[in-house]
């Protein structure tokens, strides 16, 4: 049972209840969107004409996924500007570490693979 | 319960201080706990010193018989392991804890029990790896623990084990401290203390712990990956199984780079706050030095690979990383210009941590200068793995990190004991130090050059590194009765005190505004600032007026205050990792156990101070809002994903670069079911969707239907955990077992974390939900909905990216 709720206090900048300014209707239409870019990626997968733009196409969706979530359910469209640079900044560091990475990888004749692994 | 500036109004009574030990074993008071970082870091100096010592004499001369080759390896892994891990890092987060609340005007850190639980991660931790000299089995690949030296083929018994488990252990720690200081430096500073106004050792407290928080997740990953290798039998880093040694350097050094600069830059901070004291003049070009240590940060993660020249990456990549590496050199060189302008045309009183302070300069600059040597492919090839390596290093970690930190401690020693160090023993201190240290280390250049390699035990003496190798044990003699006059100081210090005053040295900042030990609230008032060096500025006022608005009010209570209350639960949640670690030594039961207490530790430290009813809560939620507005908890939060971003990206680097690389089938082609994992996929983002409206509702002061959705989600989360067991028995009776191919290896261990978050975001929403129907959360409360909501959207976030690259992109 749970106990008598109070009536809701004025948001304090940069607390929970400050991003309100997304309602459940702006929820239920992203979560909408999700399902529909879902749909998308899962249809481009099997279609055989798109074979050639798969991975570009596939990224771009899910980077619209990312982003939607990201934006609205994680209320970074709405809230402080900092959140945004906490969790932003690794990302873009993150990204460019893999890219460096796999770039150092791939692109040159030595990986330390053994031969006819690919390396 | 964090700490906030509401807390300027008296709110409720101080705490009784609890007595002895237990004061000690239950304080989260962030001064204690820097003297605890403290003690236990030259502690663990000593040990590390110790082991050096034993190093040297046995190179003292040719052909030596002190130590055998076994031995020797594992001092110096251990030795090397100690002082980066156990001396060096936590000496500077004895420095972070005592000073950065006191420095920026609050009354402790953001967390005070978060940070009592990494101190004693810490110690524990350091005790687990010290622990394996008395089996017998210290560890012994070196510190940088190259694979395949690691690997079960070549390591048998639990040395490595010790060290990957130890690490691991320590990294919890460090990660947890970094969101600490990050979240207490960006929220709890005073009124008026603008970026650009805040102490430098602040600035390089908060560059460090964004590095520590970017740079643990890498070798997190590494090591994690290595416990697959040694425990379970994948092939991570085993060219056998189609991994790749070259991994684990990769990923080392990810890590081990920016590490330079955790270790480095709080020495930098000590200095620049000793310079402009002991000159009389502010920082030179305060605004540049601000800017060198965020680039020095920013550019510490495009070199990693500077060490790795020997193993033929290309000359694109060798160009581009030693480019990248002398780059570096400029905001670095841009500091020491800065700190010679400072002294230059200074008043300089000539004290020991001035001493310290000058010839971390000199010192550094010599380790820099061969630094930038390393930047060149060409000369680096000739120089890996010999000892001109050595001095190297040991020119920027000794004669840089610990002569800055000595500085800092003679610096503050009369803040933290209210007691002074005796002047002549500090600069006896000093100059046998400096002369050994340089006895040691250079001529280390010169054996480099004459080809000696590191970690040989023993050479014939036709090879004619006699003499130097002479010298150096000579050298690290004399380093080793350097310490000895250090402790013989501060014996005497603490038995005979001369009382030092609150300000002995007529310093710029503010905790020298506070008596000296300052008491448990630090500040009776929190002040407000207006300018740079805002203390100096006070006692020594110029046309524009002092740094602070009432300097007396700082000083004189005018009620209670309210702190917050020792606990036992940090130091019982470290103990339970402690158990778990073991676990891993001796018995899956044991690690199950450990898991269990561990759980149940971080329930009790987030639970302790949750109140019984929601409604009375309202004062007891203002402490978590920082002078910024923002709550401390969220921020922590964001701090925290942001390293999680670090530590998925290391596991979907590792998948992407390792696919196509399995020696066998099944490839994923084979086996991956799309539609299935389509269902699962719009399972967990529906799962989203319901934990938003859950926030909303909290928020909106609507309980029950908080409570509906929170269940909402974790039934979503349940119903994606049981996908993934069926995908996974699926694959198993396909014949995809953890270590049959890379692929699965890869796979398994990637999918498997992200379902380990999910399975704590599980555990985390069903307890909010328990409650919200307890009735123990409103809608002043929601912001801890919301922090779970945070992490459950990012758990989904990160399955949105394997879902396309792993499932789609095969």
């Amino acid at each position: 049972m749970s106990a008598p709720t109070p009536a809701p206090p004025a948001p304090t900048p940069g607390t929970a209840a400050a991003h309100s300014a997304a309602g459940v209707g702006t929820y239920a239409v992203i979560a909408a969107f999700l399902v529909l870019l879902t749909v998308m990626e899962v249809a481009v997968f099997y279609i055989p004409a798109l074979r050639g733009v798969l991975i570009p196409v596939l990224l771009v969706l899910a980077a619209a996924k990312f982003a939607l979530v990201a934006m609205f359910y994680m209320h970074l469209r709405f809230d402080h500007a900092w959140f945004s640079y906490l969790f932003i900044a690794p990302l873009i560091i993150a990204t460019g570490l893999a890219v460096a990475l796999l770039w150092v990888f791939h692109v040159f004749g030595t990986t330390g693979l053994p031969p006819g692994a690919g390396g | 319960m964090a700490i906030g500036h509401a807390a300027a109004a008296p709110a409720a009574a101080v705490h009784a201080e609890a007595r002895g030990l237990v004061a000690w074993l239950t304080t989260v008071d962030h001064k204690r706990i820097g003297i605890l970082y403290g003690v236990s870091a030259l502690v663990f100096f000593l040990v590390g010193g110790l082991e050096a010592l034993l190093i040297r004499l046995q190179l003292a001369a040719p052909d030596g018989r002190v130590i055998g080759a076994e031995t020797f390896n594992q001092l110096f892994t251990m030795h090397g392991t100690t002082m980066v891990f156990l001396a060096l890092m936590p000496l500077s987060a004895a420095f972070f804890n005592y000073l950065v609340p006191l420095m920026i005007g609050a009354r402790d850190v953001a967390f005070p029990r978060l940070n009592a639980f990494s101190f004693w991660a810490f110690f524990f931790g350091g005790l687990f790896i010290n622990s394996s000299f008395l089996v017998g089995a210290a560890p012994n690949a070196g510190w940088f623990g190259y694979a395949t030296l690691t690997e079960k083929p070549f390591s048998i018994g639990p040395h490595t084990d010790f060290w990957l488990l130890g690490l691991l252990f320590l990294g919890v720690s460090s990660v947890v401290s970094a969101l600490n200081f990050l979240t207490t430096i960006l929220n709890l500073r005073a009124p008026g203390l603008t970026f650009l106004r805040m102490p430098l050792f602040v600035w390089t407290t908060l560059v460090t712990a964004v590095l520590m928080l970017l740079a643990f997740p890498p070798i997190t990953v590494a090591l994690i990956l290595l416990g697959f290798d040694r425990f379970f039998g994948t092939a991570f880093y085993l060219p056998g199984g189609g991994g790749s040694p070259l991994l684990w350097q990769h990923l080392f050094w990810i890590f081990g780079h920016p590490e330079v600069y955790i270790l480095i830059l709080p020495a930098m901070g000590v200095v620049s706050e000793v310079l402009p004291t002991f000159a009389r003049k502010p920082l030179f070009g305060y605004v540049s030095v601000v800017y060198a240590t965020a680039l020095i940060a920013f550019f510490g993660f495009g070199v990693w690979a500077h060490h790795m020249f020997a193993v033929g990456m290309g000359p694109i990549a060798d160009a581009a990383f030693g480019l990248s590496t002398m780059i570096i050199a400029v905001p670095t060189g841009i500091k020491i210009f800065n700190w010679l302008a400072t002294v230059w045309g200074g008043s300089l009183r000539f004290r020991t941590p001035l001493y310290f302070a000058l010839g971390f300069i000199a010192m550094f600059t010599i380790g820099g200068l061969s630094g930038v040597m390393h930047a060149s492919p060409p000369i680096d090839l000739q120089q890996t793995d010999s000892y001109f390596v050595v001095a190297h290093l040991h020119y920027v970690l000794f004669g840089g990190t610990l002569l800055g930190l000595f500085a800092g401690i003679y610096y503050w020693w009369p803040k933290m004991t209210g007691c002074r160090l005796d002047e002549r023993l500090g600069r006896l201190h000093f100059w046998l130090m400096l002369v050994g240290m340089n006895l040691t280390f250079f001529p280390m250049h010169f054996l480099g050059l004459m080809g000696m390699p590191r970690r040989i035990y023993t050479y014939a003496p036709e090879f004619g590194w006699g003499f130097w190798n002479l010298v150096a044990t000579v050298g690290a003699l004399g380093i080793g009765v350097s310490t000895l006059v250090f402790l013989w100081n501060a014996w005497v210090s603490l038995r005979r005190p001369e009382p030092a005053g609150a300000d002995p040295w007529d310093g710029r900042t503010l905790e020298w505004a506070v008596p000296s030990p300052p008491p448990p609230y630090n500040f009776a008032t929190v002040p407000t600032v207006r300018r740079r060096d805002a203390l100096w500025l006070t006692k020594h006022p110029d046309a524009r007026g002092p740094g602070l608005d009432d300097l007396a009010a700082l000083v004189t209570p005018r009620g209670p205050i309210h702190m917050p209350a020792p606990s036992a639960w940090p130091i019982l949640a470290a103990l339970a990792l402690l158990v778990l670690s073991a676990g891993a030594l001796l018995h899956p039961a044991v690690v199950v156990l450990g898991g269990l207490l561990t759980v149940l530790g971080v329930f009790a430290i987030a639970l302790e101070h949750v109140p019984a009813h929601a409604p009375r809560a309202a004062e007891h939620e203002e402490v978590n809002i920082g002078t910024t507005g923002l709550d401390h908890r969220k921020m922590g939060t964001w701090a925290f994903l942001g390293s999680e971003c670090l530590f998925f990206g290391t596991l979907i680097s590792t998948y992407l670069l390792y696919r196509g690389r399995s020696l066998s089938g099944p490839m994923p082609g084979d086996i991956l079911n799309i539609p299935l994992t389509s269902v699962s996929t719009f399972d967990l983002l529906m799962s989203s969707f319901t934990m938003v409206l859950g926030v909303a509702a909290i928020q909106r002061g609507d309980a029950r239907g908080a409570a509906r959705w929170l269940l909402c989600t974790v039934i979503g989360g349940l119903v994606f955990l049981g996908f993934q067991v069926y995908e996974f028995t699926t694959f198993v009776h396909e014949g995809l077992g953890l270590t049959t191919n890379l692929f699965a290896n890869t796979f398994y261990v990637m999918v498997g974390f992200h379902g380990a978050h999910v399975s704590v975001g599980v555990l985390w929403l069903a307890s909010l939900w328990v409650l919200i129907r307890q009735g123990r959360l409103g809608p002043r409360q929601a912001v801890l909905v919301d922090i779970a909501g945070l992490y459950w959207h990012f758990v989904d976030v990160v399955w949105i990216a394997i879902f396309t690259l792993v499932y789609l992109i095969q």
